[in-house]
């Protein structure tokens, strides 16, 4: 029997599968933390796709920047909630962080932008560009490479949400 | 601090022989500084070559955007002040992320260009992997499992074991070894994708559960190290050039006090009566023709002088004989009529046999066919088994 699907007027219904919580400060007080989490992360939801050790390899890389991302927060207080949920060929990321209004308000532009045709254009050059990598080049990244949708929702408090979907099992070798 | 913090996480090495500049690893830093040794010897590297620079990143399993940035903007940099140069960035196919990654820099600066590696590690493997040989391939495993189901509980294999099987080919062993021995998970790892997708296709439709079917290079695996109990590699090492290499990979990820289990043949020794001198002579010929294209069908033997030199222990070897009379004597014979296909047809041919020999090569295999037929013949394919243990 294969997975099942569920549908709610046209919205995919997303099955949660695992979720990480902690407290900001703890994250960011260690960088690894990063790597650990999206690692740790990567291997368990990988164990029932198509090809488990490359599925695994793809989502850690894309799920590592993400958190990098909330790394590097100038907000000090509240908590970090990183969910997984799945909906068929895809897997959707929900990363809650907190921020402050500044990069609130550049997230939503970030996104804005990661979608249409320049996006890729924005992404070669930020490549090509002198300047270190910004968060901004972290979401084209994934639009452009990962075929990844991406979206801010609100979340309580001082906090942001990121979503972002990404269809890795449709990902050609 | 934890032990994990210790581990070195990537290693960043120049070979000035072949000019090569390689990163192997988990690259993911906060801050640039921590790559200092790796650029300043990149930087090193390109002070020293002329013509082409090597960037070998095949066993570059992680690398975050800050690392990235920070190699590719020496590699753009270097275009634009030394035109002479180029760079040929080495990816693998296994690892899903690099090709697409670095292969932007090749639309930035035409001087970089990025090649896959993983095509020419195989050199013959393509008379064996296309789609035709799966039922072949499913008729040897159904012969050869009749002794190996026997065999393998002397190697390691029991209930509730992690194993993996690498080179796992279209997947039947995997399948045979879940429903006879039930280990708690099998990781099943082969290069060729049609044969991975026959896999697929198979635990689909059998509602087969607990075998990860996995697309990787068997000489350079993202497999972590020290995870399984058991690691099975079967008929594969005697195709592969350096047979050394995937040793050394079998070994790295199979737990201290687990077991390596390869078989392999000795493709001289097939035998059958009667015409046994006709039959002796095909497969002496088989063997050099495997030869011609750097395989060694004559391993199985040489395995247990393999295993010693890869670093284990408590080496154990036996052999087995497949024969005519195991099953269906047809089962055989069919086997023995698709190598005649394959080995005096597409690779005489590629190896510029003339007619005369290749009417001589395919009589001993039409021979071997008669023999395992006859209702008094006796036709054999013996095969090597060697496990060893992985030292605490």
């Amino acid at each position: 029997m294969g997975p099942v699907h569920h549908e709610l007027a046209g919205e995919p219904i997303f099955a949660p599968m695992i979720q990480i919580d902690m407290e900001i400060k703890a994250f960011v007080s260690a960088w690894r933390h990063c790597d650990y989490v999206s690692t740790y992360m990567a291997r368990m939801i990988s164990q029932n796709r198509s090809d488990s050790v490359r599925h695994s390899n793809l989502f850690s890389s894309a799920l590592n920047e993400l958190l990098e991302v909330a790394s590097r927060t100038r907000h000090a207080g509240g908590d970090l909630a990183c969910r997984v949920s799945r909906h068929g060929a895809t897997d959707r990321i929900e990363l809650t962080f907190p921020c402050v209004p500044e990069e609130r308000q550049f997230y939503e532009e970030a996104v804005s932008h990661v979608t249409g045709t320049e996006a890729r254009e924005r992404y070669l050059n930020s490549v090509s560009g002198d300047l270190a990598p910004s968060r901004e080049v972290v979401l084209l990244e994934l639009a452009v490479d990962y075929n990844a949708a991406l979206r801010v929702e609100e979340a309580d408090g001082d906090a942001i949400k990121l979503v972002v979907d990404l269809p890795l099992e449709g990902l050609q070798h | 601090m934890s032990p994990y913090d210790l581990l070195p996480r990537f290693k960043a090495q120049y070979d000035a022989n072949n000019q090569e500049f390689s990163i192997a690893g988990v690259v993911r830093p906060q801050a640039i500084d921590e790559l200092g040794p790796s650029i300043a010897l990149l930087r090193d590297a390109i002070g020293r070559v002329r013509g082409v620079l090597y960037l070998n990143v095949r066993r570059l399993t992680q690398m975050n955007n800050a690392a990235f940035h920070a190699f590719s903007r020496i590699l753009i940099d270097t275009c634009r002040a030394r035109p002479d140069l180029k760079f040929v960035v080495i990816t693998s196919s296994v690892v899903g992320w690099t090709s697409r990654k670095f292969g932007r820099l090749s639309g930035i600066e035409p001087n970089i260009t990025v090649e896959e590696y993983d095509s020419e590690f195989y050199p013959g493997q393509g008379f064996l992997e296309e789609g035709g040989f799966v039922p072949i391939l499913r008729s040897q495993t159904k012969m050869t499992w009749r002794h190996e189901r026997a065999i393998l509980p002397r190697h390691g294999m029991r209930q509730g074991i992690v194993m993996a099987d690498i080179c796992c080919g279209i997947g039947d062993f995997a399948v045979l070894v879940q429903k006879e021995f039930q280990p708690s998970r099998i990781v099943a790892l082969d290069h060729s994708i049609s044969s991975l997708n026959y896999a697929r296709q198979v635990m689909r439709e059998f509602d087969i559960r607990g075998i990860e079917y996995t697309y990787g290079d068997a000489s350079e695996m993202l497999l972590d190290e020290a995870q399984f109990d058991l690691v099975t590699c079967r008929h594969s090492l005697q195709i592969f050039n350096r047979p050394e290499l995937i040793l050394k990979e079998l070994y790295r990820i199979c737990k201290p006090g687990g077991r390596v289990y390869i078989t392999n043949e000795k493709n001289s020794h097939c035998l059958g009566e009667p015409r046994a001198e006709s039959i002796r002579w095909t497969y002496n010929e088989v063997a050099k023709l495997f030869g011609h294209f750097e395989m060694d069908v004559e391993l199985g033997p040489k395995s247990r002088r393999y295993l010693m030199e890869a670093g284990f222990e408590d080496i154990r070897v036996e052999t087995f004989m497949v024969t005519n009379l195991d099953g269906d004597p047809q089962d055989f014979a069919d086997v023995i009529a698709a190598w005649a296909d394959v080995y005096a047809g597409e690779m005489a041919t590629r190896r510029g046999d003339g007619p005369e020999f290749v009417a001589q090569f395919r009589q001993g295999f039409e021979d071997h066919i008669f023999a395992a037929l006859h209702p008094k013949g006796y036709a054999g394919w013996p095969i090597w088994v060697a496990s060893g243990r992985r030292p605490q």
